[in-house]
């Protein structure tokens, strides 16, 4: 029984750090139809950076939105810069190299400036871990999903109640409509990739105290929250948070009662598996193109 | 034939002996010059990526001993050069630098690197240019003791992992109550073939592994893996692993409420432990060939004192993989007196030389550094090994812990 409590609470854990990931990606893709191919260096760089901060004497609770700002900053460079210019095409798909190749000079660059090593970003939430059914768990491991929901219910409000949400929502759903009716589309969709930005910077400092800040930390989550995303469904927001926490919990599953070394040929597999089935994402929906 | 003809063919015949005299002098010098490499020794280490410490602490060990001699006068009347080149830590690369050395700069001998992977990859680069290789970290067993059993060319100064599994498996085995010792080990090409070698290690005892768990690098939680350790009844475990991942073993065991009385590892978990795992850390028994930490005898001071302004560290705990550094000493020690033992800058005299070196080194007296079996082409031999633990943030040697 603890057993399973164990692996319920380990993978719901893991599988919200995915959800934000997966989310960040949810949130790009939705205004521009294109992402940073490298999101999850936009959460090393949250968390190298909180690292880097409080180890300057600043506070953690001070440094919080200063990472944010510098990781929304970053957001809306990358949108500039290799996004749009090479997205402009419908079919366009040099963003997807430009954005990887950015991803891999933020990592090099982070592993000359600070260091090779796994660092850690000291929180009193991950001091003792609190039992639940007999399995035991760090409290900063229970607030990462609490915070993907509370997130996602932030971001629907955010797209159905405000004037900037719905303007997104108008973007996502046909650009060239929406820059007729008035939109500034192009503020629209740099506005989105900084609350992805804004979104990654604060999971790297929500995670870092669980995986350690290091400079190649957000490659496999990247990947595996691109992955979510594409079987989610990629612009349906509830479902990547939902696919996430499930991919999690059924990773933890393998690994109990297979082994540690079929998670990723089960997983993989799996998630090839729903795209063939899926081809939109289990929550995704046909888009019709009018010719 | 006409006289003109005939002459016209007499001159062609002449031009062409000429020619090919010619064209074979230069060919003979050639290959003569091809023989006599360059005063410089090259390196194919993690310059960046995930391990770029373990290349780093290499070089540093290597730009030491390298400096030191060449305030000597250098070997053979020559200064000796450094050439290290990243590999990030991927097999390819390292291929690709073993002819880049051998090859463009033409390199007396290269040092081996970090990653067990990436030096298993280059034996075949290796062989088929005919360098020699020293190897100064990676520890898979299969690097130097080949299948074929036809490696010429291949050296070790550093562990051995077949010889570390018998030491971490014997120093398990005496601390264990219950003779229950179970192993965590990484997913990779040293976890792998570390693996195979504490198992052999464990049936030379009597004895058998009661949990066998692996895990992959940057894995966040391991609690499914330990909680079958801790069913298994365990009361020591041998770890296998990196830091960061070590890390992870220590916070799984914590969440689920199971410390084993006895935590013995390899020296991957030699880097930041401490710092990343705080007090989870105190206890654990580290694998090095070289202790920093501590007190030291005067070559190790003197050596620490001329890393210490070259690189700017404070103490001895800034010292990452500092196993790596003195091995990387050694072994560019080692390669300078087998130059001079073998009188000239050719590949094949210095490799053949490499066996007969005596050398009073920083991390053993290697007498002679080199056997003409491959067991014995390592050159740090098992009662040099040594153990180290984690207290209180700190890697120092066992004796001046609390622990036993």
């Amino acid at each position: 029984m603890s057993a399973t409590v164990q692996y319920l609470l380990s993978g719901i854990s893991i599988g919200a750090i995915y959800s934000l990931i997966g989310l960040g990606f949810s949130i790009m893709w939705s205004a521009s139809r294109a992402a940073n191919f490298a999101h999850g260096d936009v959460v090393m760089l949250g968390a190298v950076l909180a690292v880097v901060f409080v180890g300057q004497g600043i506070l953690l609770t001070l440094a919080i939105p200063i990472v944010v700002l510098l990781c929304v900053i970053y957001g809306v460079l990358i949108e500039r810069f290799a996004v749009t210019p090479f997205s402009k095409e419908v079919t366009g798909i040099g963003w997807m190299l430009s954005t990887i190749g950015i991803g891999i000079m933020l990592e090099s660059f982070v592993t000359i400036t600070f260091g090779s090593f796994a660092r850690p970003l000291v929180t009193p939430l991950i001091e003792k871990p609190i039992s639940i059914f007999g399995a035991g768990i760090y409290p900063q491991e229970l607030l990462i999903p609490v915070f993907a929901i509370t997130f996602l219910l932030c971001l629907e409000l955010f797209y159905r109640r405000t004037l900037i949400g719905r303007a997104i929502r108008a973007v996502a759903f046909n650009q060239m409509a929406a820059g007729l009716m008035g939109i500034n589309v192009k503020l629209m969709t740099a506005i989105s990739f900084g609350i992805a930005a804004a979104l990654g910077g604060g999971a790297g400092i929500l995670i870092a105290p669980i995986v350690q800040a290091s400079s190649t930390m957000g490659l496999l989550l990247g990947l595996k929250g691109f992955a979510i995303a594409i079987i989610a469904g990629i612009t349906n927001a509830r479902g990547v948070v939902i696919m996430g926490l499930l991919y999690g919990i059924m990773e933890k599953f393998i690994e109990g009662f297979i082994s540690s070394a079929a998670r990723e040929a089960i997983g993989f597999t799996v998630i090839i598996l729903l795209l063939f089935i899926f081809p939109q994402g289990i929550f995704g929906k046909k888009e019709m193109v009018k010719v | 034939m006409s006289k003109r003809n005939q002459l016209f063919l007499y001159s062609t015949k002449r031009i062409l002996i000429k020619t090919l005299v010619v064209a074979s002098g230069v060919i003979t010098s050639v290959s003569l010059q091809a023989q006599q490499a360059e005063p410089c020794i090259g390196a194919s280490v993690p310059l960046t990526g995930a391990a770029s410490f373990g290349g780093e602490a290499i070089k540093m060990g290597a730009e030491i001993a390298i400096d030191e001699i060449n305030a000597k006068g250098g070997v053979l009347g020559k200064k000796l050069a450094f050439m290290p080149y990243d590999d990030s830590g991927q097999p390819p690369k390292g291929v690709d630098n073993v002819r880049r050395i051998a090859l463009s700069d033409n390199c007396i001998a290269m040092l081996g690197g970090y990653h067990s992977g990436v030096q298993l990859a280059m034996r075949d680069p290796v062989a088929q240019v005919g360098i020699p290789y020293v190897g100064t970290t990676a520890g898979a067993t299969a690097i130097i003791e080949q299948e074929n059993g036809q490696n010429k060319w291949m050296f070790r100064v550093s562990a051995k992992d077949k010889w570390v599994a018998q030491f971490l498996v014997e120093q398990a085995v005496t601390r264990s109550k219950n003779k229950k010792v179970a192993l965590l080990y990484e997913n990779t090409g040293w976890g792998n073939g570390g693996k195979p070698d504490v198992e052999a290690a464990m049936k030379a005892k009597g004895l058998s592994l009661v949990s066998l768990e692996t895990f992959n690098w940057n894995d966040v939680d391991m609690t499914p893996q330990l909680l079958r350790v801790k069913d298994a009844g365990a009361d020591t475990v041998i770890i296998w692993a990196l830091d960061r991942e070590g890390n992870q073993i220590l916070r799984g065991m914590d969440k689920i409420g199971y410390r084993p009385a006895n935590i013995v590892s390899a020296w991957g978990l030699a880097g930041n432990l401490g710092e990343i795992a705080g007090k989870l850390s105190n206890g654990v028994l580290v694998f090095q060939t070289y202790i920093w930490t501590g007190k030291l005898d005067p070559k190790g001071e003197a050596v620490w004192k001329k890393i210490q302004a070259k690189y700017k560290l404070n103490t001895p705990q800034d010292i990452k993989m500092g196993s790596g550094i003195a091995n990387s000493y050694d072994a560019v020690y080692i390669i300078a007196q087998a130059i001079t033992k073998a009188g000239s800058f050719d590949r094949t005299k210095v490799r053949d030389a490499l066996f007969q070196v005596n050398y009073d080194g920083l991390v053993a007296k290697y007498e002679p550094a080199f056997e003409k079996t491959q067991e014995r082409q390592d050159a740090i031999l098992p009662k040099y090994y040594k153990l180290s633990a984690w207290h209180d943030g700190k890697l120092l040697p066992l004796s001046e812990t609390p622990y036993k």
